[in-house]
């Protein structure tokens, strides 16, 4: 399957949304957004209507910060600990777990639908049964400290897209592969530069890892975050991207980033596997196009708000994104090829 | 022109034993006529009072950069400005505090917040000046800090350790301190490498009974030349010299390998745990002012992020601080403090950070005279502004020496004028007093 065009990229449409937005998800094959946001709800709009309606979910007490679909519900986590599985058209919560011992930071679900897997600062990551809300596993595999004896964080998990495979990621740029049926751990990697410790200046850090994505094939997984940064004030260096063969153990791309400032919030694979989609921001956003054949951009723009979340429509030429008080909606459809020249010579006299 | 590296190593900060040596001496006319001649004498304590305010010692913690207020002691959980944290309940009913400071929270019957500062000076520069000596800069008049005035108004004469240690081992935002028109005698020992003073020993060279020698023999020439001269240069060039061996010897003071390492464990592994058991170690020894500066809280981006760590680490060694000082039955004589040059904006922007902010921010006052598990002012719903109690680095400054049982209208005399410890009319938070 080929993908739109990104250098035609262009905004479709931007809606300001009150709060920040961290998550998104969205009904497929359908323009039905679902998006988590600091005032601790979810919302629900159609970007594609003439004046998006929102309609609410309220249960959480913190910032939404993870959304899925699965198991014919929507899932939300947050930063007070829970997990709520909602009933979209009626926006009851159908049960709320305990999920957390600290912040949720992100949720997932298998490409499949039947799990959901759940991303804490108490540094596990917990798989659900998506229809059943029961816990399958619990997976331990990072420092509940940094190597400076502060909390760690994790940040982001991903399925593989058969579903055997799933990827988590901290603070200190840490990456364990696990098997999904087993909860086994099969691999670690590591991503040492998109974590900052200032040990003199300000004595604290700042960055990990808050993207991953596994590539269609599953060989390969893209990490996203920022590189070193020398004032840890601000998000103050370029967004990074470090891809690796996990099975090997060996980075095989880095794109240590040019003007684009900021965190890599959210990564996603094309349908060949040979362009990486990445989105985020520093206090503007940003949108890139990589391509791993060439090592190089393909193409890249401003966003109109850091971006943390996005969703790539079916036909990978439209891209949903929420973010700092918007939503948007962007194209990158191809031009209509060319006609033929049979058909542009059309009245024309053909030599036999 | 050739500068001498100080005792800090800087060549900007810092007070060697050897600077301080000539500092008091050569500058003895401006520095010990500000201690000796300096005196507001009609309003010389009684020597009972003296006895007792001179067994009192603070601890300030400076959370260089700006503390945010909001993820510390006035969260606003569920408002727009609040950030995603929650408030916790903490050993005072009624008084809620930011989930990040859990341990604190259970020993909030130590502690009175103030809620409501308005100190109007959001740059680094100007506020940290501001809320280090407690008023604005006066062209012409350099006033001492905080630690200055605590050192002179705490400290004794005869002491054999440091009056004012001051702690500032990160780069960023880094400030000294002074002593200002109270001169060199209240200038503070200034740490910005190690834990450990550096010229503080003994040349090997020198054998002990050599330097004591060398001592006893300087003494007796100083009697001999100021038999008959009244005067205070020479008091503070003697006076000097006297201490050379008393802050000597409290070098071990500084040497947290003299703890049980179950005490240093308790402390914790980080820096800011280390400094703050020194700290501990230095009053209970009888300094009077320790100040140790955590930077860097000035967090732009990735606000939660940055507190999420910091604060951490602060509830942690502050909690074992109060612990450790009550045990030792030190807690009621010393004050603990938590401030900053200012709190940070309510509004999030978009690298979920939070900036420099003023206008409505948070102190803490822990022990020693303070009124445990209180809370005075408050700000609005979503912080942006005080609602009730507004005050300023005067009040809070006041407060500070009404706690340690200083009259905070007494007045220094710098030449012909009076210069009071706090603005006129300036009223201490009496709410949050003991």
């Amino acid at each position: 399957m080929t993908i739109g065009d990104p250098t035609k990229l262009k905004v479709a449409k931007e809606l300001g949304r009150p709060g920040i937005l961290f998550c998104l998800a969205r009904a497929p094959g359908s323009t039905r957004l679902f998006t988590g946001c600091s005032d601790g709800k979810v919302y629900d709009l159609d970007i594609a209507a003439e004046k998006p309606e929102a309609k609410e979910f309220v249960g959480h007490e913190s910032y939404v910060t993870g959304l899925a679909l699965a198991g014919g519900a929507l899932v939300s986590g947050s930063w007070d600990g829970s997990l709520i599985w909602w009933n979209i058209e009626t926006r009851e919560v159908i049960r709320k777990v305990a999920a957390h011992a600290r912040w949720v930071r992100g949720v997932t679900a298998s490409p499949d639908g039947k799990l959901i897997s759940s991303v804490s600062d108490d540094m596990t990551c917990k798989l659900w049964n998506a229809e059943t809300g029961e816990l399958v596993r619990t997976l331990e595999g990072h420092e509940k400290t940094t190597p400076h004896h502060y909390p760690s964080m994790l940040f982001v998990s991903a399925f593989s897209a058969d579903g055997q495979r799933l990827a988590t990621a901290d603070k200190v740029g840490h990456v364990v592969i696990w098997d999904v049926a087993t909860g086994n751990k099969l691999a670690a990697v590591e991503a040492p530069t998109m974590y900052t410790w200032d040990p003199r200046q300000r004595r604290h850090s700042i960055g990990g890892i808050r993207s991953l994505a596994f590539s269609p094939d599953g060989k390969l997984l893209a990490t996203g975050g920022i590189g070193q940064i020398e004032n840890i004030d601000h998000l103050g260096a370029a967004a990074r991207i470090e891809v690796f063969d996990w099975q090997e153990g060996k980075r095989t791309h880095e794109f240590p980033g040019d003007n684009y400032k900021g965190l890599i919030e959210q990564l996603a694979f094309t349908p060949a596997g040979d362009t990486l989609i990445a989105t985020g921001g520093d206090n503007n956003g940003f949108i890139k196009f990589v391509d791993l054949k060439d090592n190089k951009i393909i193409h890249q723009d401003k966003a109109p708000m850091h971006v943390y979340a996005m969703s790539v429509g079916e036909m990978w030429d439209t891209l949903y994104a929420a973010g700092h008080g918007k939503i948007v909606a962007w194209e990158f459809k191809a031009e209509a090829p060319a006609p033929a020249a049979e058909t542009a010579a059309e009245g024309e006299s053909k030599s036999p | 022109m050739t500068r001498r590296m100080n005792f800090c190593g800087s060549m900007d900060h810092g007070v060697s034993r050897r600077g301080f040596l000539e500092t008091a001496a050569v500058a003895g006319a401006s520095a010990f006529a500000a201690n000796m001649n300096g005196l507001d004498v009609l309003q010389t304590p009684a020597l009972a009072e003296e006895i007792k305010r001179q067994e009192k010692h603070v601890i300030l913690l400076w959370l260089a950069g700006g503390a945010s207020q909001l993820e510390t002691w006035d969260p606003k959980p569920g408002r727009p400005t609040g950030g995603p944290f929650k408030a916790i309940d903490t050993s005072v009913p009624g008084i809620r505090i930011s989930e990040l400071l859990p341990k604190l929270a259970q020993r909030m019957q130590h502690t009175a917040i103030i809620r409501s500062l308005n100190t109007k000076n959001a740059d680094h520069g100007g506020g940290a000046s501001l809320m280090e000596t407690g008023r604005r800069n006066e062209a012409g008049l350099q006033y001492p800090d905080i630690g200055a005035m605590l050192a002179k108004e705490l400290g004794r004469a005869d002491s054999q350790v440091p009056d004012y240690v001051s702690m500032y081992t990160s780069s960023e935002g880094r400030r000294k301190g002074t002593a200002g028109f109270l001169g060199a005698r209240y200038a503070p020992m200034f740490l910005d490498k190690e834990l450990m003073p550096e010229n503080m020993r003994r040349l090997e060279a020198i054998s002990d009974l050599d330097h004591k020698e060398r001592a006893d023999l300087r003494d007796l020439l100083h009697k001999q030349f100021a038999r008959g001269r009244d005067n205070g240069s020479l008091a503070s060039h003697n006076g000097a010299y006297q201490r050379v061996r008393g802050l000597m010897a409290s070098e071990k003071l500084f040497d947290i390998g003299q703890e049980p390492q179950s005490q240093r464990d308790a402390y914790g592994p980080t820096q800011f745990g280390e400094q703050v058991l020194v700290a501990r170690r230095l009053i209970e020894a009888g300094v009077p002012f320790v100040k140790v500066a955590r930077a860097w809280w000035d967090s732009h981006g990735q606000n939660f992020e940055t507190h999420l760590e910091l604060c951490t680490e602060l509830d942690h060694v502050m909690s074992t601080l109060i612990d450790d000082l009550q045990v030792r039955g030190l807690l009621e004589k010393t004050l603990i403090i938590t401030l900053a040059e200012f709190g940070r904006t309510p509004q999030i922007n978009a690298s979920l950070g939070r900036d420099h902010f003023a206008s409505a921010w948070s102190s803490s006052l822990t022990g020693c005279g303070v009124k445990g598990g209180s809370v005075f002012g408050k700000s609005d719903e979503d912080g942006l502004r005080v609602a009730d109690g507004e005050v300023g680095s005067a009040e809070l400054f006041a407060t500070i020496f009404r706690a340690l049982g200083i009259n905070h209208q007494k007045n220094y005399m710098v030449g012909a004028r009076p210069v009071p410890l706090t603005d006129p009319g300036t009223k201490p938070i009496e709410a949050v007093l003991a």
